[in-house]
């Protein structure tokens, strides 16, 4: 069988229109995964609901000094990728060092997660403990998933930097990573004002 | 012309003929099934003040998207005959945007939603509100048979309050797989929703869902674990009647049927106070199984 | 097979990112799960017609502990897995990845799918999801048991201990992702790669259809994940999100998951059905010679079943305990979906009216389209209706109205798919005697099938029984299941001419002519083999897919090429 093979757009550089692509997919990617988050929200709603007190008497609190230290410390990282994004597109330096100390904060944030684990694990609360701890695993987790997908990300990302692979004018991976990990920072912010300020 | 076109003119009747006569063939080998003692076409009769209301309206549903679907039928088969491409036949050129055809759309959409959504609307809320979803309140049917169902894998649990007529006390009878309530002949047609004697079921599950469904009375509810469910149906003619499990429950969900013993009031009191009697005498307050009762939920 | 790529053989033939060649892996994968499902059909008719008695041929193979014969926990496993491979693994394949695959870049003129390794990721993922699946079968204590819906707290370990149950969870979840991500690159490329002049109103309504599920996906697949992946934690780890803790309250709820599953599984039923809608609207205007009557409401109808599917799921839940109010709100907002069901009828029963119809295979299934949905869309009103509903939930009067809807439709319209660009895609015309006499063959039993068991659940024969003649009220209809039964083995038997027919065509059928069907959308333009990145040069659309028979064509020919302007006409009416 002869074929022939037309010339198929590879893409090498990035077009502005490209980019128009990359970040329409990526708009769409988070709607959908906001849709499975909201998912889990509305279960934590109608159980905490059905639960005459809450949160139930004899709970054990994760702690709220560990979860302020890792919103804070998530939020900042969040920051500092939105800078590193803002000085690479500026053509400017520090790019690598941005992202990399976004990386570490994130580490950090992950860290501070297992710490608040720890702590109901070391104190005999369990995922089958209760229904505060069933919210509370299991909406963890399923952030924890996240995050942990997304400092792989930021770390593909951090050798790609190492290896000189994006330019100022191809940018989009590095942008959508930041996207995701934005998104993974307001879930965040959510889980904390849902678990420890209502 | 093309091979498709071609291919269209010439008869398509001929694979017709030959499912037809080998649907003729298989269904010629259905009269060894047919002809078995009990069949039956439809729902037993409806035996409950409300179960009218049912056949009603499957019937009024049944006619009116009947006669829908001839229409489009009709319309279906009338150019598959009448228009079948030809040497010399054009389609009309019609995009269906005119005034015209707009105003054709809105008009059929609105009769569709009056005659068929609207109008069995109407009658499905009367039929909600007056029977199936009228369970009764708080001292709307002091008359009521009440019944507390508590369904496992694979059996239905009843307990009724026996003569003290108080859930959780030592004359509690409780029945498995049969249910025995009193038939209340005045309640057949009857504009007095509850007269006669009622029966009111509070349903739970002690594992997975069930769903306690009484062909007969035509009403069905969910047994949910971790939460009690309320349904109600007046029995008019004794008799007995089937009990099944609508909802899947595991290995015997098949096995769990009961009977539904509709007896005359003379006949369901004196049952009732022998039944609490002998329920009285063989109570065994260490039986951990059968202390189930939970507060009436009205 | 088409396009040379620069790669070697697994970037070809494995892991090939040309759209092309990821729709034939759909649609070959979809129909060797379709036959799974099916061949699991025929068991599960086999037992509700004779009970007890070794499945011939198969049995001894199948159950070999038994002897042959289905018990109880194999029949459970049968029609659970048959639900799940036929929506997960068979249609949504099938009808979505193949023709969303195909259709879409070549009918809006584009190159490729907009983001070819994610198409790739996509496929392989579904693959993966569908192994997981293929595994659970095999594992101790069985495959899913608690039906394709899952509902807790029977698809806990409080009914189904076994990992069976587990790993039937992580597919749906695998399956899922694979197509959310189908999904992005569906709406993506549909508003990014139009080709010049492919405005909203020039797309094909196959792509409206495909572009209206790609967004469902996108919304409700997250759905079915969370609540799987919540199932899994109660699985595995023991929360108790779908436990309750005592016998009336407290503790996690049941009902919960109820909601979940069908807040995605209302929508999961337009995706399943809106490609074929799209298909039908576009086939049927394509053979019956005549522009499809009312594009404008068609599109506006599947929008708005697209939007309503969002709100209405709470009518799976009648006999729950819902509250009156939020159960009648149910009721009368899935009441509404019939006005634009009845559009779509009116359009489509219009479109064929007055025109010059060429019958077909693909015709054929399109006008079976009409009559199954007609069918089963007419009965929802039934189980729309709480007061008919509360008799007819979980009697086989809701199998028969599901199938007919979501699976016979929809099937209906992957075989129109297949019998209409097979040519395109294998360079080869199907055998349209065999292919009519597959229509035939398919669609008398089939009817036959479902209709009786309308009659079967009016009777009040619940669903899911392993052993109908157990319960002596039930026992009393056994003569209808043994009718089912029948029908229901020709038509398993009528897929085999499909099969042969479809293989054989695929790879010695008669040589297709570029544009069999005289049609003007753009993905007849290419020859076969469509090489890699589809077209030439981009072409540049200025007509509607639809413009046949226009009157300034004149007598010898009534079609135009959607490339092609239409010659001026006195007022410019077109």
């Amino acid at each position: 069988m002869t074929t022939t093979t037309l010339p198929l757009q590879d893409r090498p550089t990035e077009t502005a229109r490209s980019r128009v692509d990359s970040a329409f997919g990526m708009a769409i990617f988070i709607g959908a995964w906001s849709m499975a988050f909201a998912t889990m929200f509305l279960a934590y709603m109608i159980l905490r609901q059905r639960q005459p007190i809450w949160p139930p008497d004899d709970v054990v609190l994760p702690s709220l000094a560990v979860a302020i230290g890792g919103t804070l410390v998530l939020l900042a990282s969040s920051f500092v990728v939105h800078r590193a994004v803002g000085l690479a597109r500026a053509g400017r330096a520090g790019f690598a060092r941005h992202w990399n100390v976004a990386l570490a904060l994130g580490l950090i944030f992950a860290a501070l997660q297992t710490w608040l684990w720890a702590d109901l694990w070391s104190a005999g609360r369990f995922a089958h403990t209760g229904m505060y701890e069933t919210l509370f695993y299991g909406l963890t987790w399923f952030h924890a998933a996240h995050v942990a997908c997304g400092l792989i990300a930021l770390g593909w990302v951090s050798v790609g930097i190492a290896r000189k692979r994006y330019g100022h004018s191809s940018l989009s991976v590095p942008v959508n990573v930041a996207v995701f990990w934005h998104f993974v920072d307001v879930v965040w912010v959510v889980l904390f004002v849902t678990f420890f300020l209502t | 012309m093309t091979l498709s076109h071609s291919h269209s003119v010439r008869s398509f009747l001929g694979p017709v003929r030959a499912v037809i006569a080998t649907v003729i063939a298989a269904a010629s080998l259905a009269p060894g099934a047919l002809a078995q003692d009990a069949t039956r076409w439809g729902p037993k009769e409806s035996a409950s003040s409300f179960g009218w209301r049912f056949d009603d309206l499957f019937m009024l549903i049944v006619i009116l998207t009947g006669v829908s679907f001839l229409i489009m039928m009709v319309m279906l088969l009338v150019p598959v005959f009448r228009d079948k491409a030809r040497a010399g036949h054009k389609a009309s050129f019609d995009h269906g945007r005119s005034l015209h055809d707009k105003r054709f759309t809105a008009i059929v959409s609105v009769i569709v939603f009056i005659v068929l959504d609207a109008w069995v609307l109407v009658v499905a809320m009367r039929d909600l509100d007056e029977g199936f979803w009228n369970v009764p309140g708080p001292g709307e049917a002091p008359n009521a048979v009440r019944v507390q169902v508590l369904a496992q894998q694979w059996a239905w649990n009843f307990r009724q309050p026996g003569v003290d007529n108080k859930f959780g006390t030592p004359d509690d009878i409780l029945t498995l797989n049969e249910l025995v309530v009193p038939a209340s002949a005045e309640a057949e047609g009857n504009e007095d929703w509850f007269a006669g004697r009622p029966v009111v079921l509070n349903l739970s599950s002690k594992d997975v869902i069930h769903s306690l469904f009484l062909p007969e009375m035509r009403v069905k509810r969910d047994a949910n674990p971790g939460a009690i469910n309320r349904m109600w149906f007046t029995p008019i003619r004794p008799g007995d009647y089937a009990i099944l499990c609508a909802e899947l429950c595991g290995f015997a969900h098949y096995q769990m049927h009961g009977k539904l013993r509709v007896l005359s009031p003379a006949d369901f009191d004196a049952w009732e106070a022998e039944a609490s009697a002998m329920a009285l005498a063989a109570y065994d307050e260490n039986d951990a199984g059968a202390q189930w009762a939970w507060d009436w939920q009205e | 097979m088409s396009g040379e790529h620069k790669g070697g053989f697994l970037s070809t033939y494995v892991f090939s990112k040309d759209h092309k060649y990821i729709a034939k892996q759909f649609l070959w994968f979809g129909l060797i799960w379709l036959l799974i499902g099916g061949v699991m059909a025929m068991m599960i008719r086999w037992q509700l017609a004779n009970p007890g008695e070794a499945f011939p041929l198969l049995g001894k193979l199948f159950f070999p502990r038994t002897g042959g014969v289905i018990d109880p926990d194999a029949y459970n496993m049968l029609f659970s897995m048959h639900g799940t491979i036929m929506i997960f693994l068979g249609l949504t394949p099938a009808l979505i990845g193949a023709w969303g695959n195909w259709c879409i870049p070549l009918m809006i003129g584009a190159p490729d799918m907009i983001f070819p390794l994610l198409n790739t990721l996509s496929f392989w993922t579904v693959v993966i999801g569908g192994a997981v699946g293929a595994y659970s079968l095999f594992v101790p204590l069985g495959a899913l048991e608690a039906g394709w819906t899952g509902y807790p707290t029977l698809s806990t370990t409080v009914g189904t201990p076994g990992s069976g149950e587990t790993l039937w969870a992580i597919a749906v979840f695998i399956i899922g992702a694979s197509s959310i991500m189908g999904g992005i690159n569906y709406i993506t490329t549909v508003v990014r790669l139009r080709a010049p002049g492919m405005t909203w109103g020039k797309l094909p309504l196959t792509i409206w259809g495909l572009f209206f599920t790609a967004v469902l996906n996108v919304l409700f697949l997250p759905v079915i994940g969370s609540a799987m992946l919540l199932l899994i934690f109660d699985r595995v780890y023991g929360t108790q999100f779908y436990v309750p803790a005592t016998l009336t309250s407290g503790g996690g709820d049941p009902i919960l998951y109820q909601h979940l599953f069908w807040i995605f599984g209302h929508p999961e039923v337009y995706i399943l059905i809106l490609p074929a809608w799209g298909i039908v609207s576009d086939l049927l205007s394509f053979f019956a010679r005549k522009p499809a009557f009312g594009y404008r409401a068609t599109v506006g109808a599947m929008l708005a079943v697209t939007v309503l599917s969002a709100v209405v799921y709470g009518h799976h839940m009648f006999t729950t305990g819902l509250s009156p109010m939020l159960g009648e709100s149910f009721m009368l907002l899935t009441m509404i979906i019939s006005v634009p069901g009845e559009i779509l009828f009116f359009n489509w029963l219009h479109t064929i009216w007055k025109g010059s119809l060429r019958l077909n295979s693909a015709m054929l299934f399109s006008l079976g389209v009409i009559f199954v949905f007609g069918l089963g869309g007419l009965t929802g009103l039934f189980l729309a209706t709480i007061a008919t509903d509360i008799f007819l939930h979980d009697t086989y009067f809701v199998v028969g109205h599901f199938h007919l809807t979501m699976a016979a439709s929809a099937l209906f319209g992957a075989f129109a798919g297949i019998y209409f660009w097979v040519p395109k895609m294998y360079g080869r015309l199907m055998d349209e005697r065999l292919g009519k006499l597959h229509f035939w063959c398919t669609i008398i039993p089939l009817t036959t099938v479902f209709c009786t068991m309308f009659v079967s659940g009016w009777s009040g024969m619940p669903r899911r029984y392993a052993d109908p003649t157990s319960s002596p009220y039930v026992a009393e209809l056994q003569y209808l299941n043994e009718i089912t039964t029948i029908a229901a083995f020709i038509l398993g038997a009528a897929q085999l001419i499909f099969a042969f027919n479809f293989i054989k065509s695929c790879f010695w059928g008669k040589k297709a002519p570029d544009n069999p069907w005289e049609v003007g959308t753009l993905d007849w333009i290419p020859a076969y083999p469509v090489p890699h990145g589809n077209f030439a040069t981009t072409p540049t659309v200025v007509t509607g897919p639809h413009e046949f028979s226009h009157p300034a064509l004149g007598p010898d020919r009534d079609w135009i090429s959607q490339t092609e302007a239409l010659p001026e006409t006195e007022g410019k009416t077109a």
